[in-house]
């Protein structure tokens, strides 16, 4: 293809937008009100050329990438006609809008030059609450969207530069922490105001017509790398099925059924079989579904393809209407994002049999959702958190902590920063010994974090996953361990769902645990480098008897591997072992926590490890 | 040019990875320059052997000398070659793992494979206390001594060499951790003891942890290595003060600096910069792009209106710093003031490899000074680009360090056909100059990092090249970017090593203090300041700054209440001495509406730190006289044959010392051969000399 504008320009016009978008990312980042969007970053910021197609995304949420393409067609189509100056849009609603649940919040302002609309500069944020039935609205147990707070149109929020004060007031009326809610939405208009002002000045500074130029090239352009990069694919129809436990106290699990197509230079992403939409609030809307497959293609091909919605024409999206990820309104769909976690992992269990050496064993399978509120001195409270970091493992490699989720690029909220604004205080964030799946590469261990309660009373909702259906591991590596939420861990501790469908009540002083599942693992387990074991051993992340019992390495006195002694126990381990995956390796994980062994789908267990490589039809 | 003998002078001293150049500022004007190797195994020795050389040849007795101001890499190549202390870190119960979980984020988006950098105490050498403070301060689980005791034997029996102590909640309350550290102290002397409390009392458990954590590992080397520095001093009769530059370009005692070496890990860049600002500002000359070019790395920061922008969001060991504040994750947090640098492994001394797909590459690896390039013949069997720049005849073999060092060309011409031509079948001329290329177009990475990278457009930036080889590539680079301008100050190759001198002394003491700034707060504001002026006082009279000269300045981190970042700005007091509220609560709002383009005028306005600066200024009567560099004698060397590349060809090259360029531009090719670095004017540029003594280079075409 041939490259009108100068190679300097374009250098220089891609890493401003880049940069005008990771701007408007620091200055929502730095002014917000709320834990979730500052400390969590649970927020996107980018820019939109002027038929609202994604031109740049910041450094923000990978997976909400993917999902501005449907938000911004609506927009155009429904404001094509009444765009000017000053305006600025608001909307959330998932059926209407192109939104993907209500908390999240689109603040867009056109940009014009000289009179002429030359862009959007879009802004995305979680807000802490939008009304409805709990606090955070985010209540996994709503069964339609109108329980689960204000759903907003299209709409202006300033129309030629006034404010729409009905807005504003309709809205502070309808969430819990007006003042917050108010003040995340003030950040977004601060954020777009600076972006509008930043891509005029460049628009101005090449002129519309070079401007415009390029944008076309760099669609062309990143379509291109994206085509070439799928050609390198061998055709071929990949499927693989993932699971999410379901709701409740007795969880009916949900399917999420894919087949891969590469066909040429396409991608075709089918979701047709998986199960249908449910009666409560992790129904996932069809733009974050979408969303998903780009990211999971992103993540495998070449890293330097522009983030120009051209990238997303090759790949096509199929979800049969009513299907839990094409869900019909009114469902609900605040809980959302677990579906999306889970639809990376089914992504990742597809592609992982194109390019093993690309893609991990199932990590923690997302970002977990607890929410702590209630009310102190007469003042709501709402202590939200988004927590992930535990990897699966490579066929070269063990699985990292310590890392987000690749799907968010999110950050953990530092337990100082709790404590001095929530009645809470942070009692454990740790690693959890003999967790994580056994392989010839371990899957990384789970984390701990513990709230306790300072507040007379409060209300926890948890939206979490894998305790039934566990991170699949890859070629003979194990599952990994399974999620707990646990209320007063001990003797008289309570065993909570991993979605549990009401408020739990907290009185002061109880603790709620949450800990993570752990990764998967990769490879057998004995044919672990024993000084791997040992390494894992001295750092304390697993016991002697678990280096035995699991990975048969037998250590001496100095601590090293014994070599003689290891070779024995392996093969009266491998002697041992029975058909199928062997789960026995949990106990070591279970014991400490005082739990029983959970039942664990089997299917799901075998359907996943050995994976087949290369399993083409 | 001979001192006069009541002459006292400062030194300035820049090691780098290669060479150590030292610059000797009089009293009365004088200014001396020196580079001599750098001596890594042992980096006083090359200091100290300079120093030596300098007095004996100018006829300088030692008690003249009045201050030694010195920047080092010392502390970050300690934690990128992981040569650190065998540190512990002791925090609370249930935090044992905070290190390493980070803040989770990484600077990639869309990769399944980040690997996180290996923490700096491994897990099985991070111990937990049952002890416990609230947010608020208060004591919810006492601390036991006997367990701090249990502790120490423990830590004795691993061997550690140093211990970070960093308790959740202790910028609200230090008591624990100071207990903690007495306690430690008594029982084990000889360890490297250092409390987050004292280092940075600043809430976030995570940037704080890692920023006394990066302290425990480089204390004990760096105490070596000053002690070692100041003995040798002490040695050839130089007793004045010793001082290093921080990475915020102000500089602190050894003393201070060895029991908080965090402060001090971008040493080594700053003073270039810091520098380049200053003559910004004298000689107004217009917006820099500063790059700054040695033998193992290269640096770029930007100059804008004679300011030099610095961050606290910085983390060491992440490679390339992209300088932004998006981009974090891939290092070691470290949360205190540095001036925004991008950094490139790029020198004259990075080594020439190939790939695996055949693709030639020019470092990160360097020879460094030792063996270094082949051409030095100190045993280097690797292709620098050294040599090839030496092949390409940008460097006159015979005239490097004013040719105190030799160089071998033929041994470069051998390695270059051994290990290079034979791959790539070109031309020896052909080869080298790909070389140079590919060198320049990794350079033009880190400029593009604090330019392009966040939206600046480098055309609208003159480069300031100095160091070693910035301006033997800034031509090259220029063209690249299409930058118009390239300036060249008086002894480049040294001037990292003057920026030092023009450095004012600083110390900043600094206080969590949560805290509404209304009539009602002014007291515990006045309280913080009064109590951490004092101390600052203290700490600088210890450090040979009697009260008297100091000039103490505040600062607050300020935010609106509700939100969690902060904006710092200046804080005036009334006449009274005490805390000029209204004045602070308008700065607020007005930095706040500048950074953001919004204000809240009638939200609270909490403080979060305190900030004290204690500054003592320069004294600006005794203005170096840089012109020593241009007075020069002698006979122009004859002209060389240089190769520019294929577009231009050989040229039969003029041969110029800086002084017989005019204000007129002389048009390229030109090579200007100075003491300490070699400037190549390719054959589309033109070199001038300004009345400052800079060498302005400009782009023919574009000169209309």
């Amino acid at each position: 293809m041939k490259q009108r504008t100068d190679a300097i320009t374009a250098q220089v016009i891609r890493n401003a937008l880049s940069s005008i978008s990771d701007e408007m990312a620091l200055v929502i980042m730095r002014t917000a009100h709320s834990a979730i969007v500052r400390d969590s970053m649970d927020y996107s910021t980018g820019l939109c050329d002027r038929k609202g197609r994604i031109i740049a995304h910041g450094m923000t949420m990978a997976l909400h990438l993917g999902s501005f393409p449907d938000a911004m067609q609506k927009l155009v189509a429904a404001t094509a006609d009444d765009t000017n100056p000053g305006d600025v849009f608001v909307f959330n609603d998932p059926y209407v809008a192109g939104g993907m649940h209500l908390p999240d919040v689109y603040i867009v302002k056109p940009v014009f030059v000289k009179d002429q609309l030359e862009g959007y500069a879009c802004t995305l944020v979680h807000q802490t609450d939008m009304g409805g039935l709990a606090p955070g609205s985010t209540a996994v147990y709503a069964k339609e969207i109108y329980q689960e707070g204000v759903r907003i149109p299209i709409l202006k929020l300033f129309d030629r530069g006034v404010a729409n004060d009905t807005f504003f007031k309709m809205m502070a009326l309808n969430t819990r922490l007006p003042e917050m809610v108010i003040g995340d939405m003030q950040s977004q208009i601060a954020a777009v105001t600076s972006a509008a002002r930043a891509f005029e000045a460049l628009v101005m500074r090449y002129g519309a017509q070079v401007f415009r130029d390029f944008i076309e090239e760099m669609h062309a352009r990143s379509e291109e790398m994206m085509r070439e990069e799928i050609r390198a694919l061998p055709d071929g129809t990949y499927r693989f099925t993932d699971y999410v436990d379901g709701l409740g106290e007795t969880p009916e699990e949900i399917r999420l059924e894919l087949a891969i197509t590469v066909a040429g230079d396409e991608i075709i992403i089918d979701w047709t079989g998986s199960s249908d939409e449910v009666r409560g609030a992790i129904n996932c809307p069809i733009p974050f579904t979408k969303a998903a497959g780009y990211l999971a293609v992103k993540c495998v091909t070449d890293a330097d393809i522009p983030n120009f919605e051209g990238f997303t024409y090759p790949i096509r999206t199929v979800a049969p209407e009513g299907c839990i990820v094409n869900p019909r309104p009114p469902a609900a769909c605040a809980a959302r994002a677990l579906m999306g976690w889970r639809m990376l992992d089914t992504l990742f269990g597809a592609l992982g049999q194109i390019l093993p050496e690309r893609v991990p064993a199932a990590g923690e399978g997302g970002v977990t959702f607890p929410v702590i509120a209630g009310r102190i001195n007469g003042e709501a409270f709402v202590c939200t958190e988004t927590l992930a970091g535990s990897g699966g493992a490579f066929p070269w490699r063990d699985g990292e902590h310590g890392i987000p989720n690749p799907g968010g690029n999110g950050t953990n909220q530092p337990v100082e920063m709790i404590e001095a604004q929530f009645p809470v205080r942070m009692t454990r964030y740790g690693l959890v010994p003999n967790s994580g799946g056994p392989g010839k590469f371990r899957g990384a261990p789970a984390f701990v974090r513990e709230y306790q309660l300072l507040a007379p009373e409060a209300g926890l909702i948890m939206r979490s996953d894998r305790r039934h259906h566990l991170p699949y591991g890859v070629d003979g590596g194990a599952p990994g361990t399974p999620c707990y939420n646990i209320l007063n861990p001990g003797e008289n501790q309570v065993v909570l769902p991993v979605m549990p469908m009401e408020q739990v009540q907290m009185k002061a002083g109880d603790i709620f645990c949450h800990i993570s599942a752990g990764g998967a693992g990769n490879g057998d387990a004995l044919e672990r480098d024993p000084a791997l074991v040992a390494q894992d051993l001295l750092l304390e992340l697993i016991t002697p008897d678990y280096a035995r019992d699991v990975y048969g390495v037998v250590l001496g006195e100095d601590g090293q591997p014994d070599p003689a002694a290891t070779e024995t126990q392996r093969s009266r381990l491998r002697a041992e072992r029975g058909e199928g995956v062997d789960t026995t390796y949990l106990r070591h994980y279970l014991a400490p926590l005082n739990l029983t062994a959970p039942r664990i789908e089997e299917e799901r267990l075998f359907s996943c490890a050995p994976m087949p490589r290369l399993a083409a039809e | 040019m001979h001192a006069s003998s009541d002459e006292t002078f400062r030194i300035g001293i820049d090691v780098g990875g290669t060479f150590t150049d030292l610059v000797f500022a009089g009293s009365a004007g004088s200014l001396l320059t020196r580079k001599v190797p750098t001596t890594p195994s042992e980096y006083g020795r090359g200091i100290v052997g300079g120093i030596a050389a300098v007095l004996t040849d100018e006829g300088i007795a030692a008690d003249r000398v009045e201050s030694v101001v010195h920047a080092t890499t010392v502390a970050t190549n300690t934690i990128l070659e992981g040569r650190g202390a065998k540190a512990a870190l002791i925090t609370t119960k249930g935090f044992r793992d905070v290190l390493e979980f980070r803040r989770l984020r990484i600077p990639q988006m869309y990769t399944l494979s980040f690997k996180r950098p290996e923490p700096l105490v491994p897990r099985n050498l991070r111990f937990e206390l049952d002890e416990r403070l609230s947010g608020a301060g208060e004591v919810v689980t006492p601390l036991s001594l006997g367990e701090v005791d249990a502790l120490a034997v423990r830590l004795a029996c691993e061997g550690v060499e140093a211990v970070a102590i960093c308790l959740i909640n202790s910028y609200a309350n230090k008591t624990h951790e100071i207990a903690v550290t007495e306690r430690l102290r008594e029982r084990l002397p000889d360890v490297f003891i250092t409390a987050s409390a004292d280092l940075l009392p600043e809430i976030r458990e995570y940037e704080r942890t890692s920023t006394t954590v990066v302290n425990a590992y480089l204390g004990p080397v760096l105490t070596r290595y000053f002690d070692s520095l100041t003995a040798s001093l002490r040695g050839i009769g130089v007793v004045s003060p010793v001082q290093v530059m921080k990475s915020d370009g102000g500089v602190m005692s050894v003393q201070a600096a060895s029991l908080k070496p965090a402060y001090i890990v971008e040493s080594g860049p700053s003073a270039g910069v810091i520098g380049a600002a200053d003559l910004a500002r004298s000689k107004n000359l217009p917006d820099l792009i500063t790059l700054d070019m040695g033998g193992t790395t290269a640096k770029a920061a930007m100059v804008e209106g004679g300011k030099v922008s610095k961050t606290s969001d910085y983390e060491v060991g992440a490679g390339i710093n992209l300088s932004s504040r998006l981009v974090m994750g891939g290092g070691h947090a470290l949360k205190l003031p540095v001036i925004d640098i991008s950094e490139i492994g790029a020198g004259g001394g990075s080594i020439v490899g190939f790939d695996r797909a055949g693709a030639m590459t020019v470092g990160p690896q360097s020879a460094g000074a030792d063996p270094g390039p082949v051409a030095y013949d100190a045993g280097g069997e690797n292709p620098t680009l050294t040599d090839a720049m030496i092949l390409l005849g940008f460097i006159n073999p015979d005239y490097l360090v004013g040719g105190a060092l030799k160089l071998n060309s033929a041994l470069a011409e051998e390695v270059m056909r051994d290990k290079v031509i034979d791959v790539v079948g070109t031309s020896l001329e052909e080869a080298a100059h790909g070389i140079f290329q590919i060198s320049a177009g990794t350079m033009v990475r880190a400029v593009k990092a604090v330019s392009t990278f966040r939206g600046r457009d480098p055309r609208d930036f003159s480069l300031f090249a100095i160091g070693g080889n910035g301006p033997v590539l800034a031509a090259e680079i220029a063209e690249a970017l299409e930058m118009k301008r390239v300036v060249i100050p008086l002894n480049p190759g040294v001037f990292s090593a003057y920026g030092l001198l023009r450095t004012p002394i600083e110390q900043e003491m600094a206080q969590s203090c949560l805290g509404a700034v209304d009539a009602e707060g002014a007291d515990m504001l006045n309280a913080v300041y009064g109590r951490l002026e004092a101390e600052l006082l203290e700490l600088m009279a210890e450090e040979g700054c009697p009260a008297e000269t100091v000039v103490l300045s505040r600062q607050a981190d300020l935010r609106y209440i509700g939100q969690a970042h902060e904006l710092s700005v200046p804080v005036t007091t009334q006449p009274d001495g005490q805390v000029d509220i209204d004045a602070m609560r308008a700065a607020f709002h007005a930095e706040h509406r500048q950074t953001y383009g919004h204000a809240i005028e009638n939200s609270q306005i909490q403080s979060v730190n305190l900030r004290v600066v204690g500054t003592v200024p320069l004294d600006q009567a005794a203005q170096i006289d840089m012109g020593g560099a241009l007075r020069h004698d002698g006979a122009l060397p004859a002209p060389r044959r240089v190769y520019f590349g294929a577009t231009h060809g050989f040229h039969e090259t003029p041969i110029l010392r800086r002084a017989s360029l005019g204000e007129a531009p002389s048009d390229g090719p030109l090579i200007i051969e100075e003491y300490d670095t070699t400037c190549v004017v390719p054959p589309n540029w033109a070199a001038a000399c300004d009345a400052g003594g800079n060498i302005v280079l400009t782009r023919k075409e574009a000169q209309q």
